[in-house]
């Protein structure tokens, strides 16, 4: 059974569309990561599961129910805010404890749950701080057990790493995983960055200007995207991508090629520099990070590739040297409409 | 440049710090003696002939303006009826005004920029533009002579610029808060009176003290609609406690201070939150 | 939650307005149904002596006492700006005269201006002799001469500029440090600075308090004239529109001709507020907000 149906729905934001005929289900137990950019629709999804914005057309069910028109309060889903919307004037318990009171759950039991809740999220020693005392962290773990006080069929969760340092979000991902996997709850987990969908999700739906781009396992996003876009908004730095009749012949058994115009698509780990022949391209700049190194290289017809080479065989800047990638390593585009081409 | 360490030689800030203490004294030196005078003249002997210089301390002392004003001009009587009119005005005037800017900030964008351009309107009439149909309207209802013209003006807010305070205080606060509260299924009263209000308390307390000190000090609607000495508030029984005897100054001085003291000493009390803020 | 605004701003502002708008056309006394006038009431206005000293009074007092209370409340704001031991206490004493009720306020005056009893001719005759100030004149008799009556009610504004200053006080304050920093690093003056520097900064603040005053200033003379100076000295000193609108009414019964003459004000409200609305906009322009 599933535990969230978007049914081609669309959503307008005064005159403009923000969301074209959005189709995902998510299953019972199952996180979701929507993923992209800024300005694709990302929030706006998780607003109207929320029933904060109305739909201009399509459904939404949530554990079988059809809730296209029912009002927020209504659903049984819960929200984490990207700034966490704790309320000031209350004490973290009293805050875990906000939706039960109000929907008249008596006051001692709206307590002892917020406790566990508290708990459950680890952040039990801070119920009688507010949140003006706690730190980023702390914010985020009493807006998760907000969350989970409910027992919703639902959790929303809008960025809510994003405003956490680089170290704290690296943890927080994994406590939330851990979470996840614990209570076992339907979740919809918004971003943009790539790395908290592939490490966080079940899997991912890629949203670009208001339509699902693809949705699939992280493996399935990073192993076979769907299209250009995809390609290149999972992975840093992004997928190179090349004319399939250009100067770069990959190596290998070659596939057989429709007759149209197409892409080669292959991720900066997969170039071989030093190839003993392969197409000459000069190195404009290295970025040495550690270990790895990412040579930015421009071939002898002008497109920019970049590679990645173990630090200590990095190429000299202004250097000539000669690149290869397999067939194996590729991805094939058709260029009119930059969807996967699987020959 | 406060908490700032300038430059190398304190010399300059230190000099300017003296300059700005000396201009606060000037400031002071010219606001406080006009109230000064205000107690000074309250508490002169009725019936003595002028001093040939003026004093500070009178001599000699005498607190005969204040029983003459409390037996002749029935001021305890209008004491009780200003408030009588605040306990009732100023709990809904902030109430009115918290629910209308309340709800302006959650309303439609549209529906809010009429009424908060027809609040700036309102705004600008002056109030003396409007007591001749004012008192038409109200003689019309039969409610002239009565408190409740001097109460009505609560549901403007009093002021339409409370609502339009409220209405800011609250727009300031996050939009997510709001949306959080429609995830719980908090009813807009709900939302005012259980996330609104309490994030909003020092709007509340400013706007309270600044109701209060409008609604005790209102002259304009009692003269107009109230001739029933019973009903008479503070300032209409001081305007004819100084018709009795325009020349015995300590008495209706005496009344002033009373009517004054109330006013001041809530304005002092809430002057910090607008005034201070940020220091 | 609405509804209960909305009513008063019908009730005790659009409503009334409109009423105005009828009555302005009519006679009325209260006692008898109000009879159609026409435009009578407005041609005897032209013709009334009173009501064109009324109007003259208004238009002298906010041409007068504007400025000064803006440009006072302007001096208060940037002498008080900044921190230093007594700048705090002098900042709540320069709005406490604007707290003291405004009829008690006028009492306090009425004594204060006295012409025997009151403390400023008793200062002004300080070393003088048989009632003449030092310098061997007759101090003014501030309630019984003209000019001395208007000046008075001016003085009286003086004190009570508190709102305009609040405003102009956290203006001043929101004024960018660095644009202060740059200007010290230049080496410019205080004249300069304030010249060249605070006075463009904050001229739409002060554009706009003022035209604001302006109206305001319609509805502050009342209770001065109305308790201190009583419209006089004779003939209408200090007879101001709003003192006009209330005699025709209250004391007279002519609530049609009353209505007309607040219509004369709410006409000037209007002009006011149009020269409030066109500045608003050439500003908007010119800092691109």
């Amino acid at each position: 059974m599933s535990g969230l149906v978007l049914d081609g729905v669309s959503a307008a934001y005064r005159d403009t569309t923000v969301l074209h005929e959005v189709r995902l289900t998510v299953s019972r137990g199952e996180l979701l990561v929507v993923l992209g950019p800024s300005g694709a629709g990302k929030s706006t999804v998780l607003r109207v599961v929320a029933g904060l914005e109305p739909v201009t057309a399509g459904r939404v069910h949530i554990a079988g129910r059809d809730v296209t028109e029912a009002r927020p309060g209504r659903r049984n889903v819960s929200m984490v805010f990207q700034s966490y919307a704790l309320f000031p004037h209350l004490t973290v318990v009293e805050n875990i404890a906000f939706g039960l009171e109000v929907r008249d759950t008596p006051r001692g039991e709206a307590r002892q749950r917020a406790r566990a809740a508290a708990e459950t999220v680890g952040c039990a020693g801070l119920l009688d701080r507010r949140p003006g005392q706690l730190s980023g962290g702390e914010r985020q773990r009493v807006a998760l057990a907000r969350a989970l006080v409910r027992e919703p069929d639902v959790f929303l969760l809008d960025e809510p790493l994003s405003n956490l340092d680089l170290a704290l979000r690296a943890e927080m991902r994994a406590e939330l995983r851990a979470l996840h996997d614990r209570i076992g709850a339907t979740m919809v987990h918004v971003t943009h960055d790539q790395t908290e969908a592939l490490v966080l999700a079940d899997r991912i739906a890629v949203l670009r200007d208001g339509r699902v781009e693809q949705v699939g396992t992280p493996d399935e996003i990073w192993r076979t995207p769907a299209s250009t876009f995809v390609a290149r908004f999972v992975g840093s730095p992004a997928m190179n991508l090349l004319p399939a009749d250009g100067p770069l012949r990959p190596g290998g058994e070659a596939p057989t090629l429709p007759d149209e115009p197409l892409e080669i698509g292959f991720r900066p780990e997969a170039v071989i520099l030093d190839a003993a022949e392969g197409t000459p391209a000069t190195v404009d700049r290295v970025e040495v990070i550690g270990e790895d190194a990412y040579a930015y290289l421009t071939l002898s017809a002008g497109q920019p590739v970049v590679a990645r080479v173990p630090a200590v065989r990095r190429p000299e800047r202004g250097a000539t040297v000669r690149l290869d990638v397999r067939w194996a390593d590729t991805h094939l585009f058709h260029v009119a409409s930059g969807r996967r081409c699987d020959p | 440049m406060r908490g700032r360490t300038r430059g190398p030689s304190p010399l300059p800030e230190r000099a300017a710090r003296l300059w700005r203490t000396l201009g606060a004294a000037f400031v002071i030196l010219v606001f406080v003696p006009p109230l000064l005078l205000l107690v000074a003249g309250s508490l002169t002997e009725p019936g003595l002939p002028p001093a040939p210089t003026p004093q500070l301390v009178p001599d000699p002392l005498s607190t005969t303006g204040y029983e003459r004003a409390l037996d002749l001009g029935g001021l305890l009587r209008a004491s009780l009826n200003s408030v009588l009119v605040a306990v009732v005005a100023v709990p809904l005037s902030v109430l009115v005004a918290s629910l209308a800017g309340f709800a302006l900030a959650r309303l439609a964008p549209r529906v809010t920029a009429v009424v908060v351009a027809a609040s700036l309107v309102a705004l600008m009439v002056p109030a003396t533009a409007l007591f001749v149909p004012r008192f038409a309207i109200f003689r019309f209802l039969g409610l002239t002579d009565t408190l409740v013209p001097l109460i009505a003006p609560a549901l403007l807010g009093t002021s339409p610029l409370y609502v339009l305070v409220y209405y800011l205080a609250f727009r300031a606060l996050p939009a997510e808060l709001y949306d959080a509260c429609l995830v719980e299924d908090l009813s807009p009263l709900r939302t005012w009176w259980r996330v609104g209000l309490p994030l909003v308390r020092p709007v509340t307390a400013g706007l309270t003290a600044l109701t209060f000190v409008l609604t005790w000090s209102n002259f304009l609607d009692p003269l107009i609609y109230v001739y029933d000495r019973n009903l008479f508030t503070l300032p209409l029984a001081l305007r004819s406690l100084s018709l009795l005897d325009p020349t015995n100054f300590p008495v209706f001085l005496a009344g002033a201070v009373i009517a004054t003291v109330p006013a001041l000493v809530v304005f002092a009390l809430a002057q910090r939150r607008f005034l201070h803020h940020g220091d | 939650m609405l509804t209960p605004y909305l009513v008063g701003l019908l009730v005790l502002v659009l409503l009334p307005a409109l009423v105005t708008l009828g009555m302005a056309f009519t006679d009325y006394d209260l006692l008898r149904p109000p009879s159609w006038a026409g435009l009578d009431n407005f041609t005897a206005l032209v013709d009334d002596p009173i009501f064109r000293v009324a109007l003259l009074n208004s238009v002298v007092f906010a041409l007068v006492a504007v400025p000064l209370r803006v440009l006072l409340a302007l001096g208060l704001a940037l002498l008080l700006h900044r921190r230093a031991p007594g700048v705090g206490t002098a900042r709540t004493v320069a709005l406490l005269p604007t707290a003291v009720p405004e009829i008690a306020y006028g009492l306090l005056w009425l004594w204060l201006f006295n012409p025997l009893y009151g403390p400023i001719n008793q200062l002004l005759r300080v070393g003088g002799e048989h009632g003449l100030t030092a310098l061997g004149r007759t101090p003014p008799q501030w309630l019984t001469d003209p000019t001395s009556a208007r000046a008075g009610i001016i003085l009286m504004s003086l004190f009570t500029v508190g709102e305009t200053f609040v405003v102009l006080l956290a203006a001043r304050r929101a004024l960018p440090r660095d644009v202060y920093e740059m200007a010290a690093v230049e080496d410019a003056t205080g004249w300069d600075v304030f010249r060249r520097i605070t006075l463009p900064l904050m001229a739409p603040v002060l554009a706009l308090l003022a035209v604001r005053d302006a109206v305001a200033s319609l509805h502050f003379t009342f209770v001065p004239a109305f308790v201190v100076t009583d419209g006089g000295p004779p003939p209408y000193a200090t007879t101001y529109l709003s003192l006009f609108v209330y005699q025709t009414g209250f004391e007279y019964l002519r609530y049609g001709y009353a209505a007309a003459a607040t219509l004369v004000m709410m006409l000037l409200t209007l002009a006011a507020v149009l020269v409030q609305w066109r500045l608003i906009r050439r500003y908007r322009r010119f800092y691109q907000l």
